[in-house]
């Protein structure tokens, strides 16, 4: 990070200004904009550098899963369900630059590795909730289709809108990050993102695309629906 | 020579700034979600879960804005910290911060004084026994607030941490119970100051300081004797040995 003393005085007085005039959820000066940009960008290398894919997620002894009382949100205005009538069977795509392109299934999915895990799920709120997901190491689906060394990020899409989040490509390959299909034992309901999602302790929720229907690799971050919105593209736990 | 050193005077002021806009940032975040149990759970100990905070104090405008202010400031929250810690450390600036063995009874010394109990302020050295434990105190609750922060900031990555403090839900009760002792001891703090030593802003500017507007020499109680006695140079009793100085029999 590059920050020029002129910059760093410049932020140092107008936040110090921002304080005196009382905070009152004032967003701070405009001007401090870019050195917390240049912050943000600092904290991502800081964030990959100490990520590991040996770093587990676990659920706290004795806690109890959510159920139904699990947050759901989705972008469009009703639930996004797939129209199998309108729009033919549900397939999961997988392209970009990798080696053999996959057009996945759900049942072809249900044939891969299965791993299921009690974890929990990190809101950028604060919150947590404890749920048990059952799906396909994302791992797998990659190696499956081979990924091209040039890649680095993984974008995530969805039939939810135009609702999308694309990850450090180490974050997707980390062991507890699944295509779900399941959660508490049952097939995903269009409230949790049937029927497949990304769902993965090392990243906030909003980082965990649903309804999803394309992964595609590619070299450089390609921000998402709420990473355009102003929010940490790295957003990981 | 100045009453506190510069790095002093830049790590307290910059203190101010930062922690202020952790607080306020870190409110800011909390109003996302005002409230400490887990979605269709109860929480039995916060009085006003579900309550969002009052704007006059939360800061950073929305959500990802007060994220970023946040984790952009805890940078500076930290390095300032252990420049501080640093000095106090290397300088032996800690000698007149760490508690004593009488400090207790000397507390309740000051305590008898600031009620009106005693006349005479207690003899003290360049902080009394009360501001001993606030002073000292104040590094290690930060410490806390900012350990427990990391261990809510990286649940995973930095696991054994979070699990050190009991798993998120505890790191982030931990978290505001840590500062909100920050908040009691800075308002404390900046009560005091105002009320019983308002010339300790010069010193902690400046650096400048003269004994004849010492609390002892005033005998300053809150509200009470913020102007020097005229013609004084020190306190009165400032050469008879006190009480407090009188060894203990073993």
């Amino acid at each position: 990070m590059n920050v020029s003393r002129r910059d760093f005085l410049t932020a140092a007085g107008l936040s110090a200004a921002s304080l005196a005039l009382g905070a009152c959820d004032s967003s701070g000066p405009k001007r401090a904009e870019s050195l917390l940009m240049r912050a943000e960008a600092a904290n991502r290398r800081v964030e990959g550098a100490l990520f590991r894919h040996t770093s587990m997620d676990h659920a706290p002894k004795g806690a109890v899963a959510s159920g139904d009382e699990f947050p759901s949100y989705f972008v469009s205005d009703v639930v996004p369900v797939w129209d199998t009538a309108a729009q033919g069977a549900w397939r999961l795509e997988v392209g970009g630059m990798v080696r053999t392109p996959l057009s996945l299934s759900l049942d072809d999915l249900m044939k891969l590795e299965r791993r299921t895990q009690r974890v929990n799920h990190y809101c950028v709120e604060g919150w947590t909730a404890v749920a048990e997901w059952s799906g396909v190491p994302l791992r797998t689906v990659l190696d499956l289709a081979g990924v091209d060394r040039a890649a680095k990020v993984v974008d995530f899409e969805s039939f939810d809108d135009d609702y999308h989040e694309s990850w450090d490509l180490e974050s997707a390959l980390h062991p507890q990050t699944l295509v779900a299909y399941a959660k508490d034992g049952k097939l995903l309901t269009p409230a949790y993102g049937a029927p497949a999602r990304i769902h993965s302790p090392v990243k906030l929720g909003y980082k965990n695309t649903k309804y999803l229907t394309r992964i595609r690799l590619i070299t450089d971050p390609n921000g998402g629906y709420w990473t355009d919105r102003g929010y940490e593209w790295y957003g990981g736990n | 020579m100045p009453r506190h050193h510069w790095i002093v005077r830049l790590t307290h002021w910059v203190n101010v700034l930062a922690l202020g806009i952790m607080i306020g940032s870190g409110l800011r975040i909390f109003n996302a979600y005002p409230g400490f149990a887990r979605p269709g759970g109860t929480f039995c100990c916060y009085p006003f879960e579900g309550k969002s905070i009052p704007s006059v104090v939360i800061f950073g405008g929305w959500l990802a804005g007060a994220r970023h202010w946040h984790f952009a400031m805890m940078w500076l929250l930290i390095a300032n910290g252990l420049l501080y810690m640093g000095y106090v450390y290397l300088r032996g600036a800690w000698r007149d911060l760490v508690p004593r063995r009488n400090d207790p009874r000397d507390v309740w010394a000051m305590l008898r004084f600031y009620l009106g109990l005693d006349r005479e302020h207690p003899r003290q050295g360049k902080h009394n026994a009360m501001q001993r434990g606030a002073y000292f105190a104040m590094p290690w609750v930060a410490a806390l607030t900012v350990t427990s922060g990391l261990a809510i900031w990286k649940p995973v990555t930095l696991g054994p941490l979070t699990d050190a403090l009991g798993g998120y839900q505890w790191a982030r009760y931990w978290h505001f119970l840590s500062m909100l002792a920050l908040v009691v001891l800075a308002l404390g703090h900046v009560f005091m100051v105002i009320s019983v030593d308002p010339w300790s802003l010069r010193s902690m500017i400046t650096g400048g300081w003269s004994e004849r507007f010492s609390p002892e020499a005033r005998n300053a109680r809150p509200f009470v004797h913020l102007w020097p006695r005229r013609g004084s140079v020190a306190h009165p009793t400032a050469t008879a040995p006190a009480a407090a100085d009188v060894p203990e029999a073993p």
